[in-house]
């Protein structure tokens, strides 16, 4: 990376930052900071883009209502030239007016139809109500017309007849509207409250939604007809009609004109929807129009507003002639920056060339790590853990190979492995039409990023499903079992009996003793298939096997980390890193881990399945009394002494008295070996005091010395400020020089170390 | 004991709110706003900060009453996320808060009546966190029985209202009395109700709540001098959880001129100094802009300590006051009286 200076002519300007910005390959830094957002030169630019984005929004908005399909034709076009822009802002304005103007009118003859539906409702309602009431009496009436011969008392009167005869005797007013239906209860609570009781509401609901005029969203609204009686209760009742919302309409008081009405308001709904299905089809066309280039359209204002944002971070220089920008480029890639520089200047016409500049600089760099589309998966992976100072190793690239790896040993299954690397081949085969498809989501983008990765990640869990002898938990025979049957078939009963006897008797829990069973030539590549019909210890040879192999990849991956670390520290000639960072590192890691990891070797080759010999001063008996790893980690670090010979369950048993003797061992079950080699416990606690002692200085040293350097230099700093500045300013720099964050990167170094 | 298990209901919430907290505008912040020459500027800085792209969709030319309505639906939608993942007891608190803005909106409402101003002219106006169902209905009321009896003896704000229950007609006079009236109760339940929660929330909550009480009971004192409220109904406005409860109120009660409320208040650190800074003249700030200086303080603290709900309230106070804030700047642009325009109040 360099810091560049660009000279570039007014008029170029704008279409060689369109090149840059096609290009992707610089980083301008913002030469005027302190200039607030709305004083930078660009500023009418920058507002007149968000005005054509908000335009643009509003389109899309309105096609997305109408749910129409956005052609997207996945081109790129062009950053358009500064001039294109009026033309632009014309077709943008043009089109949101008569997009506004349909849509108030539409809105209207909504608010109409709207309007007229509740009409049509109420009529069709109140004509229920009163239909009934008119139903009951009739009813009543030839009831009451047989009670009055029988001379019966008012009670049985209904309460609906009651009313009727009352409306004969006093005029009861009514309103009729319509009210949202989740408003109701309280409003009938208020009505009844507000006016004690002395209405009488009838309500019912409307089944199918109305929609919303303004919004569009449907709503449930409820009919209801008030009665009352007296102009002051109806002045009482419009006002909270009023306050919830509720619209009134007239309704007519006989049912004739009821009916009148009724059928009006029905021719007229009829004419209405007729005007609205051409304004809505005026409307679709508009937007079908639109729909086709909204987002062509977006793209190209986007850019024309980020290359006014860009050019807002330029300097003018003194003539006012050239505007001045740095930026930050990688150094191979100047040749292609340099031309795009050209085309810009050559579309623009502009007679001057624009000159690019190499500046030294004391900065550091950003990062930038050169991907492609196999790589970026990676590189996200990486990113998310931190990016890597400039010039520091980019560990993606190692990444690639170990990071599917270590994924296969823990996923090690041919079958599933099988899946996942077929998954991962779809994708990549089908990455161009994946890709053009866009599928915006979050899920699919992690998987469609990550394809590469998946289909390595599939590769190798093959490769270890192999290895593990292991398609869906089942194995496969390839080249015969190393292991034979030593059971006899039953030939007769009494040479079975011997031949058990002659096995020492373990009729009990049939198993396959190594000394007799195995043939001595290993299974040529992988678990040898014997071990699944293992029923009591397939798991722990399995797990053992597996949990080994872990060990030994993933100290490797640390170790390997920790040497490109050093890496890193040799070329920025960091010494006192590499001596209190990795030399402690490293040597924490071989005292404890890499250690074990030998113990694990060493254990896969001197100890066989036969036995009967000795192992670096030691005699080995059987393949039952190999040492533990686990129990002689816990023993390192309780540093716990011991004395040579077998552990035999809980039991301590001496080598030298032969197996079969009292005090000797029988060396089945959990028998192993105390000791490796002489001297063991020795080596074991000088191992664990080493790195004990590397904890600390790999906390503190590194901290503790940049503190030292660091007043050492404040206090040379002071020696000279004392020669010729007064000594006011003197405190100001003690005061800095307090400040010097050693907590902070004391806690640096322990979340690293975690 | 209660902040071991705070995070367990609160955790998330207390995350978001300090996270909201940590969006509200910075001093350079204000330094920008204040520079701005038209309210496009004022908008193109606003998108810069926390507040993101809440005017963009915003047609033709922005006036300050648009960036009002946004402000508020902003801190609507806020809250109201607050509001509808907490769990009690937090739910309950956060439901105290909204309360303040409905006495506020059926006070408007109440004015706005007898001002015979058309009722959906004020809904507009009138704060939305504090809306609730019946509240359109409230000019059907003529007295204050009636609007306890119709309107509100459904709402939360019920109990508070019961003190002031009588036939007498709505007037100016009787709304301001309805209005200090209900605050007195509301600050009182609401102080109890910390009280009750104890802990940090108690701690935090019952100092702002009784700064409130206090500022209540000065500036009534105040405003009633040269009007018809006699010195025993005023007593009776005075909130009494505050610091000057009770010998400061029993001052205030006597008091017949400012210098009398300033008089008692010398005996209170935090009124003393408050009163020493204040002044009408020019260069000076006024004394309702000290304490809104001092209640932005309080709020500001209630930040340093954790596991309580005192956040919640000092976040939209604070909210609040910076709403008012940009508002003003706003204002203060778009009437070219820019002499004015520093007199907002810093949130720091």
């Amino acid at each position: 990376m360099c810091l560049t200076q660009l000279f570039l002519q007014n008029e170029a300007a704008y279409a060689c930052v369109a090149e840059l910005g096609e290009l992707g390959l610089v980083q301008f830094r913002d030469l005027n900071p302190d200039v607030s957002a709305f004083q930078r030169k660009y500023v009418k630019e920058v507002r007149r883009c968000d005005e054509m984005e908000r335009k643009l929004r509003f389109l899309e908005k309105e096609i997305k209502k109408d749910s129409i399909p956005m052609l997207d034709t996945y081109e790129n076009p062009e950053a358009p030239q500064p001039r294109e822009m009026f033309d632009l802002e014309a077709t943008f304005e043009k089109l949101e007016n008569e997009l506004r103007e349909v849509n108030q009118n539409e809105e209207m003859l909504k608010k109409n139809f709207a309007e007229l539906t509740e009409l049509k409702h109420i009529l069709r309602k109140t004509q229920q109500f009163f239909e009934e009431v008119e139903y009951e009496r009739r009813r009543f009436g030839r009831g009451r017309g047989v009670s009055i011969s029988q001379d019966t008392s008012d009670d049985q009167q209904p309460l609906l007849g009651d009313y009727s005869v009352a409306q004969s005797r006093m005029k009861l007013g009514f309103v009729a509207g319509v009210i949202q239906r989740e408003r109701l209860p309280a409003f009938e609570r208020l009505l009844w409250r507000a006016c004690r009781g002395n209405v009488f509401l009838r309500q019912s609901e409307i089944t199918e939604p109305l929609t919303d005029a303004s919004t569009g969203a449907p709503v449930n609204k409820a009919v209801f007809i008030i009665f009352f009686q007296g102009d002051q209760l109806k002045t009482r009742v419009k006002k909270i009609c009023e306050g919830f919302r509720a619209t009134l309409y007239p309704c007519p008081d006989t049912p004739q004109e009821r009916r009148e009405m009724s059928i009006g308001v029905m021719t007229r709904i009829e004419d209405l929807k007729t005007v609205l299905g051409q304004t809505q089809d005026h409307r679709h066309r508009v937007l079908v129009a639109a729909a086709k280039n909204v987002r062509m359209w977006m793209t190209k204002v986007r850019k024309i507003k980020a290359i006014y944002h860009v050019l807002n971070f330029f300097n003018l220089d003194v003539t006012q002639k050239c505007l001045i920008a740095e930026c930050w480029c990688p150094v191979t890639e100047l040749d292609r920056i340099q031309l795009a520089l050209k085309r810009g200047s050559e579309e623009s016409g502009s007679t001057v060339p624009s000159i690019l500049n190499r500046m030294d600089t004391s900065e550091a760099p950003p990062t930038y790590n050169k991907s492609n589309k196999f790589t970026q998966g990676f590189q996200n992976i990486v990113d998310s853990y931190g990016i890597a100072a400039y010039r520091e190793i980019n560990p993606a690239p190692y990444t690639m190979i170990t990071f599917p790896f270590l994924f296969a040993i823990m996923f090690g299954d041919l079958g599933h492995g099988t899946i996942m690397l077929l998954a991962g081949l779809f994708l990549v085969l089908q990455e161009k039409r994946l890709e053009a498809a866009r599928i915006k989501d979050e899920i699919f983008q992690m998987f469609f990023t990550g394809r590469y990765m998946i289909f390595l990640m599939g590769c190798f869990s093959v490769y270890t499903g192999f290895i593990y002898n292991d398609a869906f938990s089942k194995s496969f025979n390839l080249f015969g079992s190393s292991w034979g049957n030593i059971f006899p078939f039953p030939l007769d009963e009494k040479a079975r009996e011997q031949a058990i006897t002659n096995l020492g008797g373990l009729e009990a829990s049939p198993m396959l003793i190594p000394e007799k069973a195995y043939s001595g030539e290993p299974y040529p590549i992988g678990v040898d298939p014997i071990w699944v019909l293992a029923e009591a210890n397939k798991l722990n040879f399995l797990n053992s096997m597996k949990m080994k192999a872990a060990i030994l990849v993933g100290i490797a991956q640390m170790t390997f980390g920790i040497i490109l670390g050093y890496h890193n520290f040799k070329y920025f000639n960091s010494k006192l890193d590499i001596l209190y960072t990795f030399i402690p590192q490293i040597i924490f890691l071989s005292c404890i881990f890499i250690y074990l990891c030998l113990q694990v070797i060493m254990k896969w080759i001197a100890y066989d399945a036969a036995g009967g010999y000795s192992v670096l001063g030691y005699f080995y008996p059987s393949s039952n009394c190999a040492p533990s790893l686990l129990i002689g980690l816990i023993n390192m670090f309780m540093m716990k002494s011991r004395d040579d010979g077998f552990v035999d369950g809980n039991k301590y048993c001496n080598t030298s008295i032969p197996p079969g003797k009292p005090g000797g061992c029988n060396m089945v079950g959990l028998c192993h070996l105390n000791n490796w080699y002489p001297g063991q416990h020795l080596v074991e606690t000088i191992l664990l005091v080493i790195a004990i002692v590397s904890v600390p200085v790999m906390l503190f040293a590194k901290p503790y010395f940049l503190y030292r350097r660091y007043r050492h230099k404040t206090v040379h700093y002071r020696d000279l400020n004392d020669d010729d500045v007064p000594i006011v300013l003197n405190g100001d720099g003690g005061g800095v020089s307090g400040s010097y964050p050693v907590r902070t990167n004391i806690l640096q170094r322990t979340l690293a170390t975690c | 004991m209660g902040e071991f298990f705070f995070n367990i209901d609160h955790g998330y919430l207390e995350g978001l709110i300090r996270g909201f907290k940590s969006g509200l505008l910075t001093t350079t912040d204000y330094a920008n706003l204040v520079q701005c020459e038209t309210l496009e500027d004022l908008k193109l800085h606003v998108q810069s900060t926390d507040y993101g792209n809440f005017l963009a969709n915003e047609p033709g030319n922005i006036t300050v009453q648009v960036i009002d309505e946004r402000l508020k639906e902003k801190l609507v939608t806020e809250f109201t996320h607050l509001r509808n993942n907490s769990l009690e007891p937090l739910s309950t608190f956060l439901d105290y808060i909204t309360y303040s803005y409905m006495i506020d909106n059926i006070i408007l409402l109440i004015t706005g009546t007898l001002h015979q101003r058309p009722i959906n002219e004020l809904i507009s106006k009138c704060h939305p966190l504090g809306s609730f169902e019946q509240m359109e209905a409230i000019h059907i009321a003529n007295t204050p029985a009636e609007l306890y009896n119709a309107v509100l003896v459904d709402t939360p704000l019920a109990p508070y209202f019961v003190d002031c229950i009588n036939e007498q007609d709505l007037d100016e006079m009787n709304v301001e009395i309805i209005r200090n009236t209900l605050y007195k109760a509301y600050i009182e339940d609401f102080y109890k109700f910390c009280e009750k929660l104890g802990g940090k929330t108690a701690e935090v909550m019952c100092e702002i709540l009784a700064f409130e009480a206090d500022r209540r009971a000065i500036i009534i004192t105040i405003n009633s001098f040269d009007t018809e409220l006699a010195k025993d109904d005023r007593q009776k406005l005075y909130p009494t959880c505050g610091k000057l409860y009770p010998e400061g109120l029993n001052g205030l009660a006597r008091a017949d001129d400012y210098d009398q409320v300033k008089q008692v208040c010398e005996y209170y650190a935090e009124y003393k100094a408050l009163f020493e800074g204040s002044g009408v003249n020019p260069g000076e700030k006024t004394l309702e802009d000290k304490f809104f200086e001092y209640e932005v303080k309080l709020n500001v603290q209630a930040y340093l300590h954790q596991f309580h709900f005192g956040v919640f309230y000092a976040f939209i106070k604070l909210k609040e006051q910076e709403m008012r804030n940009i508002i003003w700047i706003a204002e203060c642009i778009a009437q070219r009286h820019r002499s004015k325009i520093e007199n907002y109040i810093p949130i720091v």
